[in-house]
């Protein structure tokens, strides 16, 4: 086991007049070393609070949360996150951004330009790398945060609704991509989205939340061969595996 | 910036004229308004006999000294203020106490104890900066997203970096916003403290001319005045929008 979440529970008190909010009541999950595991669960039911927590930019207000059997006290450069909300720092370009962890790390100039190269190659970011992120599009945007968090090269990549505003054509293609990367890397991929669908193409196992305050209701194995292509999509056996996830997610949601 | 917008010197241009027509046809007297023409005349001959930049340039002397001044002891005591809760609970209260306390009000202090002579003008315009920029300062870094600060953390940044990476930049925006208020307060304490207090300065020269009832001169003197200002808020714009190039526009109030 990777990393291991036992019995993890995260209440945040409001401000002073507000009550306090339970996110996360009694949450026990493991991750495989190498696995790709998906999240999937009603808007509000802990999912961002939990990946936060894996990040170590959260703490849990009760339970224990290892990797390889040692508690995470802070935030590891090995461990990259991919926020919702993207969090570009709009005083620094494209490039900038990318290159943001390695020169925190003190890499090299010239090692850090070609990281930042070739994954704006990778990206399909070409052309913008000296744009800034308010002159971006939302899709592109989100393609710089993915960047950002590949440019440390992570061995456990945190991801929170990634590919939530893009294209359905561009979502495919990024998920193509995601895969190819993690069948290279074989990095841990901990993948939140709201599509059960991109759930199914790409996860080893998709964990369904019951809504807040979060637990986890379910985990199905998703026994599909790899690498999975797009017409995957129309086989019976995904098609089985999406309707039982919509079952499952359909019931929290009423 | 946008283009270059002729109907702005509209409003200007026609209340010049207005100005002249009245004044010109005697139907005010002109100690009371002078001729616009005849002020520029004396504008002029005030700058060639070197009166004029003689004045100026004592008045950006002691303006710039104190808003320098103000700029370097507002934003790093902002940002000692704003980095440990100890130090801001030592220097708030004094802050603010004596930030709504009109600077006018501390001249006599100031000239009691520094004397009259350009140290207690410079901290006057002191004073009057600091403010400002101390407490643009204060606001910008503790607004900057708590989030924000998450990723650059889980990218790496540590302690120091976080601040020279993430906070400074990200309150930049603030910060740039306090230096330029000061500029134009800085004016205003400088004409203020050398109109009560000087035989130099650009001040001194209106209240001069206006206690031998030259009223053109005074006129001349407000003119420069009004000029000097523009032109360092315009300074003080464009400095702004090449170190804030990565700000949306908008934001800047340029534009349109
Ligand atoms: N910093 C915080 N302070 C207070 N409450 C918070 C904070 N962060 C999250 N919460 C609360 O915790 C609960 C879970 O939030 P979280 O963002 O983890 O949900 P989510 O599952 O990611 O939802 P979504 O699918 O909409 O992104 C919510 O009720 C939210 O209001
Ligand atoms: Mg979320």
């Amino acid at each position: 086991m990777l990393i291991d979440a036992c019995n993890i529970r995260k209440v945040f008190n409001g401000r002073k007049d507000k009550q306090e909010t339970v996110a996360i009541s009694d949450l026990s999950l493991g991750i495989e070393r190498n696995e790709f595991v998906a999240i999937v669960g009603p808007s509000g039911c802990g999912k961002s609070t939990f990946l936060l927590m894996v990040a170590g930019l959260e703490k849990p207000s009760a339970g224990t949360l290892t990797i390889e059997g040692l508690p995470i006290k802070g935030p590891g450069v090995h461990r990259s996150i991919v926020f919702q909300e993207y969090l570009l720092f709009p005083w620094r370009t494209v490039e900038g951004n990318i290159e943001f962890g390695p020169r925190m790390r003190k890499v090299s100039k010239d090692d850090c330009r070609a990281g930042s190269r070739d994954l704006i190659e990778l990206m399909g970011l070409k052309g913008f790398e000296d744009c800034y992120p308010h002159e971006l599009s939302g899709g592109m945007r989100q393609r710089v945060a993915i960047a950002r968090a590949l440019a440390n090269k992570p061995e456990v990549l945190l991801m929170d609704e990634p590919f939530g505003a893009l294209d359905a054509l561009t979502r495919e293609s990024m998920q193509l991509e995601l895969q190819n990367i993690w069948l290279k890397t074989r990095c841990t991929v901990l993948f939140v989205t709201h599509s059960i669908s991109e759930a199914v193409f790409l996860a080893d196992r998709v964990v369904v939340m019951s809504k807040r305050p979060g637990i986890i209701k379910e985990e199905i194995l998703i026994d599909l061969e790899r690498p999975r292509t797009r017409e995957m999509h129309t086989t019976k056996e995904f098609r089985d595996y999406e309707a039982h996830l919509e079952g499952i997610v359909w019931e929290e949601v009423n | 910036m946008g283009q270059f917008k002729y109907r702005k010197f509209v409003s200007p241009i026609l209340v010049l004229l207005i100005w002249q027509g009245i004044s010109a046809y005697g139907i005010v007297p002109n100690w009371f308004l002078p001729i616009p023409t005849e002020v520029l005349k004396t504008l002029v001959g005030m700058m060639m006999s070197g009166e004029v930049p003689h004045h100026t340039l004592i008045s950006l002397g002691r303006a710039v000294s104190g808003y320098l001044l103000a700029a370097v002891v507002g934003i790093a005591l902002g940002l000692l203020i704003a980095w440990s809760t100890l130090i801001e609970d030592f220097f708030d209260p004094l802050i603010e106490l004596i930030r709504p306390l009109s600077t006018f009000a501390l001249i006599p202090i100031f000239f009691l104890w520094f004397g009259i002579g350009n140290t207690s003008k410079i901290l006057i315009i002191f004073k009057s900066c600091f403010f400002p920029i101390v407490i643009n300062t204060i606001a910008g870094i503790k607004g900057v997203d708590s989030k924000l600060i998450m990723a650059a953390q889980s990218l790496g940044a540590n302690g120091f970096q976080l601040w020279t990476r993430v906070l400074l930049p990200s309150a930049l925006p603030m910060i740039i916003t306090g230096l330029r208020i000061s500029t134009a307060i800085a004016m205003m304490a400088l004409v203020g403290v050398e109109m009560l207090s000087s035989d130099s300065g650009l001040g001194f020269l209106v209240i001069d001319a206006q206690r031998t009832f030259d009223t053109e001169r005074v006129f001349a003197g407000i003119g420069i005045l009004s000029i000097l200002g523009f032109s360092l808020d315009k300074l003080a714009r464009y400095i702004q929008s090449k170190v804030l190039a990565w700000h949306s526009e908008t934001s800047l109030g340029g534009g349109m």
